[in-house]
């Protein structure tokens, strides 16, 4: 049976706004992994203003693979004096943990306790737990590689992992690059993006596991995360422009291995989404303007994928997604100051949603998507509109631990304000207080 | 014959020092390329006055930086953030390459600042502040603030920059005898108004 095209004419449109405004004594900072920090001898906040929010140095450092060290290397070279090897003389590996609290404004309900008994107060020690492998590999090739230890399934996965390799050329003069090249292979759409702007580094950087999700989130904002690799080729012209063509596809659904009979080499990580098109396009366009201690960003960036939904055969329906979005970044960074703004503007032509200090995700109404007759997670009325505010107030005591409070307002939830799901839950009880610690070493 | 034969072998000698010589100016120059104009511009003119201007810096003052980065005795916060990395696996011919090639690029061009702070800037260090021991800046940086083997170039670099630095000097943070005497007793106001004119030049 031929796959039925299913193409409903959802509109979504997801507002990011993210506001991080640090005012320190000493400098704020960071790392994203303190592996790189040991690898080029530079502290966390040459590469980060509050971590993982990358500076223009960082970007840099991204941009070009990873490779710089200040680290002896095992570097033999041929009777060419071509260097073969280059290989760090520690490994660049680090851990990463994080822990927190969340706290619901109202309990969920639990048919098994009474009210009074039922919990809304989640710890979660750890919430995560990673291991990096971030650094050079070879001239010119780097790698982000992590592995997280996942508590609601206690497994551990792949998490974002991105494989680069860059390079330079001059229009002109040897040692004035004009612009950075290089290719990368990952498995998050936007996850090989330098700017804090797109969903993978977006703000927020750490959400609780245990919120009650909204039903709506656009396909680009998380959803192909670690369901998908990618394969693309980048440009970075004279310190301006950069432009970036990817295409990213995942495993069969239900796909087999018909040696082992086991199941296929992403099955295991049940994804939400995966792409059943052969490839889908992933494009990025994006300017930098620097001046003084500002930089500013503008771009775009889309993916069109065509997917099965989850639990959904080969042979089952399609959805087919593009989603086409608007970013910007402002920064202001200084020695003993650091502001920045960020936003993005998802448009998605068949589905939904959020994030950050501002969002709102407004949708058409569709009542197999957004499903009435479920409790807190459905919608009475069959529509997606999210609406609300994320702050979050970091604290850093050191450069690799961030202490942090966030609290999360919903103004309009599953298309409700007082009743959304149809069981009397109001958009307000999803509200979130998430207290966490997240360091790394 | 012999005499020949020597001169021929010293002239094969000079030839393969050079091109030594030339192979270690090719790992300055990717270090330029890929590191040092991620923050200092790519000829050597920052966006960020976080990271100063090197172009046309005087090599010798680029090279003993370099070294007091490399060795820790330049020990400012910003230097142990930054630099201490950058310079830790340096070699001594790479630091003179390196020096060498922002020394021989065109300086910034000044930006231009208040006049009055300009001129009050001006004033001191042309001439001191007798009365609270600053001695005039000139008598070692020039009179055009283009700086003199071991003292820098000051002309046209960047102005927060400029008032760091007197703040570390000041504070003893970056080591320097000579200039935390100079800097010690400059207000605040001092500072801004001797970065503004330096900056502007």
């Amino acid at each position: 049976m031929k796959p039925t095209q299913a193409r409903p004419a959802v509109k979504l449109g997801l507002i990011l706004v993210a506001l991080v405004a640090a005012l320190a004594v000493t400098p704020s900072a960071t790392q994203a992994t303190p592996a790189y920090a040991r690898q080029t001898g530079v502290s966390c906040q040459a590469c980060h203003t509050v971590f993982p929010e990358l500076t223009p140095f960082g970007r840099k450092f991204k941009l070009n693979a990873y490779v710089f060290t200040n680290v002896k290397q095992l570097a033999p070279v041929s009777e060419q004096a071509q260097r073969t090897l280059a290989l760090s003389e520690i490994p660049p590996v680090a851990i990463q943990l994080q822990g927190s609290n969340t706290m619901l404004a109202r309990a969920l309900p639990d048919s098994g306790l009474t009210k009074e008994l039922s919990q809304k107060n989640s710890t979660e020690f750890p919430q995560a737990l990673s291991l990096f492998y971030t650094g050079k590999i070879a001239d010119e090739l780097g790698a982000f590689l992590q592995l997280t230890w996942n508590p609601s399934s206690n497994s551990v996965g792949i998490d974002n992992s991105d494989l680069r390799f860059a390079n330079h050329a001059s229009f002109a003069a040897e040692e004035t690059p004009d612009l950075i090249y290089g290719l990368t292979l990952n498995n998050n759409p936007t996850s090989q993006d330098v700017w804090n702007s797109t969903p993978a580094w977006g703000y927020p950087f750490i959400v609780t596991n245990v919120g009650v999700p909204p039903v709506a989130k656009a396909l680009l904002d998380g959803q192909l995360a670690q369901a998908s690799a990618g394969f693309g080729a980048y440009v970075y012209l004279f310190d301006h422009l950069y432009i970036e063509a990817s295409g990213y596809r995942s495993a069969q659904t239900s796909f087999t291995n018909a040696t082992t009979g086991g199941p296929g080499p992403l099955d295991s990580t049940a994804p939400s989404a995966r792409i059943s098109s052969p490839v889908a396009p992933y494009w990025r366009v994006a300017w930098e303007q620097a001046w003084g201690s500002h930089s500013l960003e503008v771009g775009t960036y889309g993916i069109w994928a065509e997917t099965h939904p989850p639990g959904i055969g080969e042979s089952g329906p399609k959805n087919t997604f593009t989603d086409a979005a608007l970013d910007g970044q402002y920064q202001f960074i200084t020695d003993d100051h650091t502001f920045s703004l960020a936003a993005t503007w998802i448009h998605e032509a068949r589905k939904f949603d959020n994030i950050t200090l501002g969002f709102s995700t407004t949708g058409t109404r569709d009542e197999i998507l957004y499903a009435a007759g479920t409790p807190v997670l459905g919608s009475a009325k069959g529509r997606p509109d999210t609406q609300g505010a994320i702050l979050e107030i970091d604290f850093l005591p050191w450069l690799n631990t961030k202490l942090g409070a966030q609290y999360t307002m919903y103004g309009k939830f599953n298309g409700g304000t007082r009743n959304y799901d149809g069981f009397g839950r109001r958009a307000s009880d999803n509200n979130t207080l998430f207290l966490f610690v997240w360091t790394s070493f | 014959m012999n005499a020949k034969l020597l001169v021929a072998g010293i002239a094969t000698l000079a030839l393969s020092a050079a091109s030594a010589h030339a192979a270690d100016n090719r790992a300055a120059l990717e270090l330029i390329r890929k590191e040092c104009s991620s923050c200092h511009g790519p000829r050597g003119i920052s966006v960020s006055p976080m990271f100063p201007n090197l172009a046309g810096q005087q090599a010798p003052y680029l090279e003993a930086q370099l070294r007091a980065f490399r060795d820790h005795s330049r020990a400012d916060p910003h230097a142990q953030a930054y630099m201490w990395g950058m310079a830790a696996q340096l070699t001594d011919d790479t630091v003179k390459d390196i020096a060498a090639y922002f020394a021989s690029q065109p300086p910034a061009r000044g930006t231009a600042a208040d006049p009055a702070e300009v001129a009050a800037g001006k004033k001191i260090y042309e001439n001191g502040i007798t009365a609270q021991n600053v001695p005039p800046c000139q008598s070692c940086h020039t009179p055009t603030a283009g700086g003199n083997g071991p003292f820098p170039r000051l002309a046209g670099q960047h102005r927060r920059y400029l008032e760091k630095q007197l703040e570390v000097f000041a504070a003893n943070l970056r080591a320097n005898e000579i200039m935390h005497a100079n800097a010690v007793n400059l207000t605040a106001l001092q500072i801004s108004q001797l970065a503004a004119f330096l900056s502007s030049q």
